[in-house]
């Protein structure tokens, strides 16, 4: 029995890891040699230069500035997203048609590629006809509108609410998911025993919705911490770094800069801190995961 | 049962497949990708086929950033297109001190280009000695302008002399119009300002010194030309929040009547005639004027070319395609449809608008140098790129700002 | 339709206020993908005098037919069908497998492998772009769609893997043992049993996959050099130009990207939206 139990592991788990391990971590451990070399990404020769990089990499202020900002896209990702799906995909749950209709048109963002997500924000933000210009400049107050994305103040934040729009469209789908697939017979219990709306949200929906929320934070940290292609088309992180992440930071040395061994540093620190949150957060969450066991 | 499926499917993905071609293949990758880029570009390869019907041009583009990784990371996997288009200056300087650059100085002689290539487009091909990038073409950087809004402010003679430029700006600002438009959201637009507020005020030969790293950022003569750029921009003479526009916002500002002027390459011809501008009526061109009259004049801007990769897999075939580029025929068809200055001497002059003619003279007359981020080494142009950012945001602290870019300039010439 | 909180919506008058309240953000919502459709519907020359954000001067479809011919559109979008669909099958098969191990039959070491597999989407895939061109070019798959396939399937194996690994999770455990008893081995019970309970979270994955694959632009821009092979976000990258952009165009070129993922989203989403609850089949 225990024989048969690990030959159906060994099994199932050996097509995935082979393919797993052939075409992402090799290339990935590449880049670990890299960090420890000057390697500039042309030249046939480099040298192996210990760890000169990381050294190298925390008297960088610019490091400093990519790893604040990526922290607050990091929490900004958790809260925002997180809050505003749920609540969708709760009012949305089971609807009529309207309701359905409503769902595919907050899916919408999903289907555009991050690139156009981008472009779009840009024609918001543009300082003369983009929609938050006109739209204060209609009610009265010309003198709210600003040059959004070219002001280092508001170019991370402006940033960041392009990228949670399209995120809150992912939680909501991933929380729908999980809401069909809550057994109504607990949902029923619940309301026999005469919870209301809001306690059965609480105490019934929200712990069943456990897998799908370890689900919609992992994206959410992973897709914050990684983010850079709407960044890229909106501010690349300007004005003058002033909306930075660290894979902004590792394009730039690494494909800019053609610092590729120390764009390789800032890619293994990146991997090492999205690693230690999302242990401590499975960790957190291991608890809730095992409901039904 | 599905699992052996899946197998004999990955199986067979990993065989992969082959493909033999009959014909012989010239790989060529280039940022001409925009719609009229890569049509115009397709036409010359249709014309290089019909002479040499046994080869075939595989034609990839991609948009300028996506092109630089691809070119990077071919040639860094050791399987690089036969030829790319590639800047002209500091970027090449790069790849050649890669030893990843095939020389061309043979095909240079072999095929006499001195006596088509202009001598001072010349330099822009020569690294280390070695003939490394051809060019295909060239364009300048001035100020481009809208006649109408030049008129009614009563500016009739277009400035060269720093004292008639800030008259002009004066009176266009006067009118109630913005002089000036930039957009340098992408920052590199910027760079002009500086390339020129230097090489008008402390000579190019000092330019050319601070490109190379043999003179400080914070020296009082990049100083004084941050100066004259700043004063224009105390003075009002700017278009607002110039960081938040691309280069295409500020020449409709300009084509709009919103703003007068904006120094950009010639380009921005072929951005125009594409929107239906005319030229004359609608735009015109003059100069960066003199600022201190005992330095010589150059003119700023970029040349596009083509290299060759150290390990190209058809180099004959790449040699082929680019004489093929530098007939007349082809220089004519590929600078009209560009926007762009050709970069052989022999194409006839009548091809082109009144205002690429202007600029075309002024190439003539004036020695060339090229532009900020194509004159010194890529990690050092990315920090004077972020100043320029920097400066157009808030130019009071500008001083701070070269004391920070300096240090970068020491670490990265390791001074 | 049996739903708790329609049931629940005390009045009609309640009811009028969520829908008008929904419909208003649901307009405020989809204001943005509203700004691509008018971008397309307009040429440069408009968009550079007014902006994008007006109603186009006439309807016209000058951008649409440019993409299709001028930028080969359908040629593109073939492409990017022959990758992602069995780039889809494949590492969601893949992540199934692993997912429901690393769930259902846990060993020692099973949570560390999961991270191990998780891992992968740590890391930024561009540090990652020259060791990769040089495997599939050893390979002798560059410039295939092949090196595409197996590229996404890698990649996708991490998320697939996390996303199937958690919803396997909600199905009871009860539910194996059973099949256990009935004589089943673990091929059926994940086939028969585990896989029904879990068509809301395949279908989810089904639909984000294939959107996410479609959408992705880096591998193809680096693995592949042929026109003939380019994906459709190759195309739609690619007009951005050395210098400028066609505005109108791309719009219209990626009105045209989407609408597969739109329509895979229209398939799917009866087993994960219309709230048909499988979960509760046998509770």
């Amino acid at each position: 029995m225990v024989k048969t139990r690990y030959r159906w592991i060994v099994l199932f788990l050996t097509p995935p890891l082979l393919i797993y391990l052939f075409f992402v971590v090799f290339p990935l451990l590449s880049s670990f040699y890299y960090s420890f070399t000057d390697w500039n990404g042309f030249a046939v020769d480099y040298n192996q230069i210990g760890f000169a990089n990381f050294e190298k990499l925390f008297r960088d202020p610019l490091f400093g500035k990519a790893l604040t900002n990526t922290v607050l896209w990091t929490v900004a990702a958790i809260v925002i997203p997180t809050g505003i799906g749920l609540t969708l995909a709760l009012a949305l749950h089971g609807r009529n048609f309207i309701g359905n209709l409503y769902k595919s048109l907050f899916y919408l963002p999903i289907s555009l590629a991050l690139a156009v997500i981008g472009q779009i924000w840009l024609w918001i933000y543009q300082p003369d006809w983009g929609l938050i210009n006109t739209f204060v400049r209609a009610i009265g107050h010309p003198e709210w509108s600003t040059a959004w994305l070219a002001k280092p103040q508001y170019a991370l934040l402006g940033v960041i609410i392009a990228w949670a729009w399209q995120q809150i469209a992912l939680s909501m789908v991933i929380f729908l998911a999980g809401l069909t697939a809550i057994p109504q017979e607990l949902i029923e219990a619940a309301e026999i025993d005469g919870a209301n709306y809001w306690q059965r949200v609480r105490h019934v929906i929200i712990p069943l919705l456990a897998p799908a929320s370890v689900v919609v934070i992992a994206l959410a940290v992973i897709n914050s911490l990684k983010s850079f292609d709407v960044l890229y088309v909106m501010t690349k992180g300007g004005p003058f770094h002033s909306s930075d992440n660290l894979a902004m930071f590792m394009y730039n040395e690494s494909f800019q800069k053609y610092n590729m061994g120390y764009g390789s540093a800032i890619a293994v620190v990146l991997f090492m801190i999205t690693l230690a949150v999302i242990v401590v957060y499975f960790r957190q969450s291991a608890n809730a995961e095992h409901l039904y066991d | 049962m599905s699992i052996k499926k899946l197998l004999l499917v990955l199986a067979l993905l990993l065989v992969g497949v082959t493909v033999v071609a009959a014909q012989q293949e010239v790989s060529i990758v280039h940022y001409y990708s925009s719609d009229l880029g890569s049509a115009t570009m397709a036409k010359l390869f249709d014309g290089f086929t019909a002479a040499n019907p046994d080869m075939k041009v595989v034609d990839n583009s991609a948009g300028h950033e996506d092109f630089k990784t691809q070119i990077l990371v071919t040639i860094a996997g050791n399987n690089p297109p036969d030829l790319f288009s590639y800047w002209a200056g500091a970027r090449t300087q790069f790849i050649v001190e890669a030893d990843r650059l095939m020389p061309l100085t043979d095909f240079w002689s072999d095929n006499d280009l001195d006596s088509i290539i202009p001598a001072g487009v010349k330099p822009a091909s020569i690294y280390n000695g070695d003939v490394y990038n051809i060019p295909m073409n060239v364009h300048i950087v001035g100020f481009f302008y809208n006649p109408k809004v030049m008129a009614a402010a009563g500016v009739t003679s277009m400035p060269t002399t720093w004292d008639e430029f800030l008259a002009a700006c004066e009176a266009i600002k006067a009118s109630g119009v913005a002089p000036i438009a930039l957009g340098s959201m992408n920052r590199w637009p910027a760079q002009y300002w500086l390339d020129y507020t230097v090489s008008r005020t402390a000579g190019p030969e000092f330019r050319q010194q601070l490109m190379a790293g043999e003179v400080a950022y914070n020296s009082p003569e990049v100083a004084t030309a941050l100066e004259a750029w700043k004063q224009l921009v105390d003075a009002g003479y700017f278009v607002a929040d110039a960081n938040a526009y691309d280069w295409t916002d500020a020449a409709d500002q300009v084509a709009n009547g919103e703003a007068a002027m904006t120094l950009m390459g010639t380009w921005i011809t072929g951005y125009w005639d594409g929107n239906g501008l005319k030229p004359i009526d609608d735009y015109d061109f003059f100069p960066f004027p003199a600022i201190n009259p005992d330095v010589p004049m150059v003119v700023h801007g970029s040349v596009d070319g083509w290299a060759v990769p150290a390990s190209a897999a058809n180099p004959d075939g790449a040699k082929a395609l680019i004489m093929h580029m530098l007939s007349p025929d082809a220089q004519a068809t590929w600078a009209v449809g560009q926007g762009a200055l050709a970069a052989v001497s022999n194409v006839d002059p009548s091809i082109y608008s009144p205002v690429m003619k202007k600029a075309a003279d002024y190439l003539g007359s004036v020695a060339f140098l090229s532009g900020y981020d194509l004159s010194t080494t890529p990690p050092m142009a990315d920090a004077g790129l972020n100043m320029f950012a920097q400066f157009m945001n808030d130019p009071s602290g500008y001083m701070a700002y070269l004391d920070e870019v300096e240090v970068v300039a020491v670490d990265v010439f390791k001074k | 339709m049996t739903n708790t909180t329609e049931r629940r919506t005390p009045s009609y008058r309640m009811a009028i206020f969520f829908y008008a309240f929904m419909t208003v953000l649901v307009l405020l919502y989809s204001l943005p993908s509203i700004g691509v459709l008018l971008a397309s519907l307009k040429s440069t020359a408009e968009i550079s005098e007014v902006g994008v954000w007006t109603l186009p001067r006439s309807f016209d479809l000058t951008n649409y037919s440019e993409a299709w011919n001028g930028g080969s559109a359908g040629l593109y979008i073939r492409n990017s069908f022959f990758v992602t669909l069995p780039a889809t099958i494949l590492s969601i098969s893949l992540g199934v497998l692993a997912g429901y191990t690393l769930c259902k039959l846990p060993f020692r070491g099973s949570n560390a492998l999961f991270v191990f597999f998780v891992a992968g989407l740590f890391f930024p895939p561009q540090i990652a772009l020259i060791p990769l061109f040089r495997l599939f070019n050893d390979l002798g798959l560059y410039d295939t769609l092949w090196a595409l396939i197996l590229i996404h399937v890698a990649f996708g194996i991490p998320i697939c893997t996390l996303i199937m690994k958690n919803f396997f999770s909600a199905v009871p455990t009860a539910i194996r043992e059973a099949g256990i008893i009935d004589g089943a081995n673990e091929w059926q019970i994940l086939t028969k049993l585990m896989l029904p309970l879990s068509l809301p979270a395949l279908a989810v994955l089904a639909t984000l996959q294939f959107t996410w694959i479609w959408n992705d632009f880096l591998w193809p821009v680096i693995l592949i050099r042929s026109n003939e092979m380019r994906t459709v976000m190759v195309g739609l990258a690619s007009m951005k130009g050395q210098y400028s952009v066609a505005y109108g165009v791309q719009s219209a070129m990626a009105v045209y990207a989407s609408i597969p993922t739109l329509l895979v989203f229209v398939f799917f989403q009866r087993y994960f939206i219309r709230g048909l609850t499988f979960g509760s089949v046998k509770g």
